[in-house]
C-alpha cells in the first residue's frame, strides 16, 4: 500500500480517475436539484437527502458490477470501443433536441425515481471510465467514488466555468477517455499473445487510441461549426411608477 | 443613451447600478437603463431527458429575478425607469450578443473583486466583456 503511493504511476492514475469524475458527472447534481424544486418545501431536503444517498449507492453498485464485467473476456473490448465513444461524444458540443420528457413530479416518491432512473443514466460513462482507469486497483476505485460523491452533491457550474476558462480541458478530456480505452485494449485478454509479442503496443495503442478520439472529435466539430447562441428568457420593461411620482409632485 | 448594466446579484454589480444612478442626474435626458442577467447553461443534454423544459425554465426564471433583486430595488427607489433581461448561456459571450442586439450605447460592469486563484482558475467575466465588447465598456471599481 505505501509504496504503492510512491510511484509516479499511482498518482497518474489518480490525475486521470479525477480528470474523467470532473468531466462526467457534472449533470447529476443539475438533475437532483431540479428533480426536488416541485416539492413542497419541508419535502425538498428529504428528497434531495435520499435523491444523492440513492445516486451514490447506485453508483457504487454499478462500479463494482462494472469491474467485475470487464473481468469476462471479449468485454473489454466491448468497453473500449464504448470509451472512445464517449470520449468522442465529450468533445461534441451538445445537440439541442428539445424532448417531452417526463412531467415533473410533485410527490417526494416521484421525485426520488426521477433522480435515480436519470443517476443510472447518467452514471454509466463515468462508472466506465474510472473502472477502465483503476484496472481493478480497489484503492483507486474507492478514491474514484468518494471524488465523485461532492460532484454529484455540488453544482456543476464549477465545470462549467473550468471549460470556459480552459477550453482545451475538453480535449484533454476526449484524449484521456481515448488513452483509457487503449489500455483497456491491450490488457484483453485476447490480444494478450500479440501485446506480448510487441510490448511497445503498451504505450503505442494507447496513444493511438487517444489520437483517434482527438481526430474524429475535431472532426465531427468542424462539421457542424455553429456558435451556440444565448437564449433569450425573460424580458420586461418597468416604467416609473407614474402614480406616486406625480402625487408627490403635486 | 442605453446603458447596459449585466448583474449577477453581487456587491460588486451592485456598485455598478448604484454608479449609473449617480450620474444619471448629469445627463441631459434620463438613461435608458437595462439590466441583464445571465444563467449559465447548467441544464443540457441529458438533463433535458429526464426534466421537463418547464421546469428547468422555471429554475432559470427563478435564479434571474433573484440575481435582479437588489438592481431593481435600486432603480426603482432611484425612480428610473428601466428594463430587465435574462439570457441564458455563456455569461461573457451573452452579455456581448444582447449588447449589439440592443445597440446599447455602453456597458457599465463591476470590477468583479476575485481573490488571485478563484480569477486564476476561473477566468473573469470582465476581462472577456472587455475583449469581446464593440461597444465601450466602464468598469466600476
Amino acid at each position: 500500500m505505501l509504496e504503492m503511493l510512491a510511484s509516479a504511476q499511482f498518482w497518474m492514475d489518480v490525475f486521470k480517475i479525477i480528470m474523467i469524475d470532473l468531466l462526467l458527472s457534472g449533470d447529476n447534481a443539475v438533475v437532483i436539484a431540479l428533480a426536488c424544486r416541485n416539492l413542497p418545501l419541508d419535502q425538498r431536503r428529504k428528497g434531495i437527502l435520499f435523491g444523492v444517498g440513492g445516486a451514490i449507492g447506485l453508483r457504487v453498485i454499478l462500479t463494482f458490477f462494472a469491474v467485475s464485467m470487464l473481468a469476462l473476456p471479449y468485454l473489454k473490448l466491448f468497453g473500449a470501443v464504448l470509451l472512445l465513444w464517449i470520449g468522442i461524444k465529450l468533445i461534441l458540443p451538445e445537440d439541442e433536441h428539445s424532448t417531452d420528457s417526463v412531467q415533473a413530479d410533485t410527490k417526494l416518491f416521484g421525485a426520488i425515481k426521477t433522480i435515480i432512473v436519470a443517476d443510472f443514466v447518467m452514471s454509466l460513462d463515468n462508472v466506465l471510465g474510472v473502472a477502465g482507469a483503476a484496472k481493478g486497483n480497489i484503492v483507486l476505485l474507492v478514491f474514484g467514488l468518494l471524488i465523485s460523491i461532492p460532484l454529484i452533491a455540488w453544482s456543476s457550474q464549477l465545470v462549467l466555468k473550468l471549460i470556459d476558462r480552459f477550453p482545451f480541458i475538453i480535449y484533454a478530456g476526449g484524449a484521456l477517455l481515448g488513452y483509457v480505452a487503449g489500455e483497456m485494449l491491450v490488457s484483453e485478454a485476447l490480444f494478450s499473445a500479440l501485446v506480448e509479442a510487441n510490448r511497445y503496443f503498451h504505450w503505442l495503442i494507447p496513444m493511438l487510441c487517444a489520437l483517434l478520439v482527438l481526430l474524429v472529435g475535431k472532426w465531427l466539430v468542424m462539421r457542424k461549426v455553429e456558435i451556440v447562441r444565448a437564449i433569450d428568457l425573460v424580458d420586461e420593461k418597468v416604467p416609473v411608477k407614474s402614480e406616486s411620482k406625480s402625487g408627490m409632485e403635486r | 443613451m442605453k446603458i447596459l448594466i449585466p448583474v449577477d446579484g453581487s456587491a460588486n454589480a451592485q456598485r455598478a447600478v448604484e454608479y449609473v444612478i449617480k450620474n444619471a442626474a448629469m445627463l441631459k435626458e434620463t438613461p435608458d437603463v437595462v439590466l441583464l442577467n445571465v444563467q449559465w447553461s447548467v441544464a443540457t443534454g441529458n438533463v433535458k431527458l429526464f426534466i421537463n423544459q418547464q421546469t428547468i425554465e422555471d429554475y432559470y426564471r427563478e435564479q434571474g429575478i433573484e440575481a435582479l433583486r437588489t438592481a431593481r430595488a435600486a432603480l426603482e427607489a432611484a425612480e428610473l425607469p428601466y428594463r430587465y433581461h435574462i439570457s441564458i448561456g455563456t455569461p461573457a459571450e451573452a452579455i456581448v450578443q444582447y449588447a449589439d442586439e440592443q445597440a446599447v450605447d455602453q456597458i457599465v460592469m463591476g470590477r468583479q473583486g476575485q481573490s488571485g486563484l478563484r480569477t486564476l482558475l476561473l477566468g473573469s467575466v470582465v476581462n472577456k466583456v472587455l475583449h469581446l465588447a464593440n461597444c465601450p465598456v466602464l468598469l466600476v471599481k
